[in-house]
């Protein structure tokens, strides 16, 4: 596991950068609800009656007035988006910066396999998504309890796994795009983060294409329709795994069988 | 008998519609320092790429130490100290760092040799690479390639951005380690070092091998180098053919001066390029 080690010292600093940025941002926001409060209060009403917009936020089943739904409706999807762009920079990255930074040369005349370089660069990331979730959620916790608000422990742990199914899924994706580039594919990895959360928006207010929620993996980690506990979305979570396992076997067919330089 | 250390049969590698290297073969013997000439985009660091399994060659075969690199590129690279044209690393990383992380691949310990090798290469192992020279990159390049005393080095033009004094060590280094019994595989420019070092050589160009023989070989062809003063112009090249039909035609000129002389590797090499076109 020593290019695990390398590979996780190499992308500490941006995952430090990202965590506080979007940890650091959400635990501020909490801390800030009571200083807001009245005037959420007044304004809950207001959200709750912007038509499409309220459906696409879930301000129509969630009052933004509430502790629970202001972290559902801003929070907790706050998390997801800067949760979603750091799995997406991370997974375009991983493979492809070696031969954009030139590094492939030395690190590829090591005697290591293929398969094994990309199981454990992809494993890096699935650590780096796994404590984004973790710290952050153990973040939201201590925030609540700061706050002396109530959380619940059910729904909130749904939403730390389905928030950490989404990363991974955007991350693999991303890692395959990186498989089948040489160079730094960092914008085409978030035009795929924000291109989904479009998705899990637009879905919710157009009848006629529903069916991407089964697409988006916004959909089914949204905070409000957890907090809700609304049924468990089984069938995006299938099409979730398949899509997740099915980049990661490109990505490593792609990788054994192309030229590094 | 012990098996060639390298043994190329007819590799083909092409970038799409690119050329890169047509049927090239070719043996390097086990304990021998072999010389790989050619031009800046002859294809020698394909075929280097391509032995080491970074490259994925549509036809021939490699082999290397015995093994098949198309099925044995992990064991391979075990026994293998490579050294690229151009030293990359990881820019933020210490040198020091580098050194070890190459050693911790290869899981075992090489410090005493690193610390040996750091020290008669002058390299100051506490400097980020991002502050580092071309040179200074790659003397790290070479303690890389050398800490775990491999059975065979693969150099690409190694010495390029190396100063005198460097190069000097740098071969004093590689024929310690040649006559311990390793095999090196010298990819270069510089004709007077593949001279001085290598016992043969091939000539490489456009993707084609022109022609292995021994650098004493290379050197001892019928081509020479004749210098000659004709009406007070002179006139410079280097000719192959019979000797005889060269005298009687210089017999036939008005000339003032005329020197005929071997040929250096470098017209040898050049010659080889022209004879292709």
């Amino acid at each position: 596991m020593v290019l695990f080690g390398h590979e996780m010292k190499q992308n500490f600093k941006g995952f430090l950068v990202w965590f506080f940025v979007i940890v650091g941002m959400c635990f501020g926001c909490i801390l800030m609800y009571s200083s807001v409060e009245s005037s959420l209060t007044e304004m809950g009403d207001v959200f709750a009656k912007m038509g499409v917009m309220s459906t696409a936020f879930g301000l129509d089943r969630l009052s933004v007035a509430t502790m629970t739904g202001y972290f559902a409706t801003e929070i907790a999807m706050l998390h997801a988006l800067g949760g979603g762009m750091f799995a997406a920079i991370l997974g375009s990255n991983l493979l492809s910066k070696e031969e954009f930074g030139h590094s492939i040369e030395f690190l590829a005349v090591l005697p290591v396999s293929r398969l094994r370089l990309l199981v454990q660069k992809y494993l890096c990331m699935v650590a780096d998504l796994f404590l984004f979730q973790l710290l952050g959620s153990l973040c939201y916790c201590a925030a609540f309890a700061i706050m002396d608000e109530q959380l619940k422990i059910g729904p909130f742990v749904r939403l730390g796994i389905s928030q950490f199914l989404m990363m991974l899924e955007i991350g693999s994706i991303c890692f395959c795009v990186s498989a089948f580039s040489k160079r730094n594919r960092m914008g085409v990895g978030l035009g795929i983060a924000m291109i989904f959360f479009a998705m899990d928006l637009l879905c919710r207010v157009i009848p006629a294409i529903e069916d991407l929620k089964y697409v988006t993996p916004f959909y089914y980690c949204n905070c409000t329709d957890i907090f809700l506990e609304s049924d468990l979305p089984v069938a995006a979570f299938v099409i979730a795994g398949v899509v997740t396992v099915s980049a990661l076997l490109l990505a490593g067919f792609r990788y054994q069988n192309k030229d590094l330089q | 008998m012990s098996s060639p250390a390298i043994e190329l049969n007819n590799l083909t590698k092409t970038y799409g519609k690119h050329r890169g290297v047509t049927n090239l073969s070719l043996t390097v013997n086990d304990g021998e320092i072999f010389g790989f000439l050619g031009p800046n985009g002859a294809g020698k660091s394909t075929t280097i790429r391509s032995m080491l399994g970074l490259l994925r060659f549509q036809e021939g075969e490699v082999k290397v130490l015995g093994r098949d690199v198309r099925t044995n590129s992990v064991e391979i690279l075990r026994e293998v100290g490579y050294m690229p044209s151009e030293a990359w690393f990881y820019p933020e990383m210490r040198v020091r760092d580098v050194i070890r992380f190459a050693a911790k691949m290869r899981g075992i310990d090489c410090r005493e040799e690193a610390e040996m090798l750091c020290d008669r290469l002058q390299v100051d192992d506490t400097k980020k690479i991002e502050e580092l020279s071309l040179g200074n990159r790659k003397k790290v390049s070479i303690v890389c390639a050398m800490q775990h005393k491999p059975q065979l080095f693969v150099f690409d033009e190694p010495t390029s951005g190396l100063d005198p004094l460097m190069q000097a060590e740098f071969f004093k280094l590689l024929t310690e380690y040649n006559a311990k019994g390793a095999t090196c595989f010298l990819s270069s420019h510089v004709l007077s070092e593949v001279r001085k070092f290598c016992g043969r050589a091939a000539i490489i160009k456009e993707g084609k091998l022109l022609v292995t023989d021994t650098v004493e070989h290379l050197t001892k062809t019928q081509a020479k180098h004749v210098r000659l003063v004709k009406q007070g112009v002179e006139e410079d090249f280097v000719y192959r053919g019979d000797v005889g039909t060269l005298l009687r035609d210089l017999a036939g000129q008005d000339l003032t001066d005329v020197t005929i002389e071997e040929p250096e590797l470098e017209e040898v090499f050049l010659h080889f390029y022209d004879n292709a076109k």
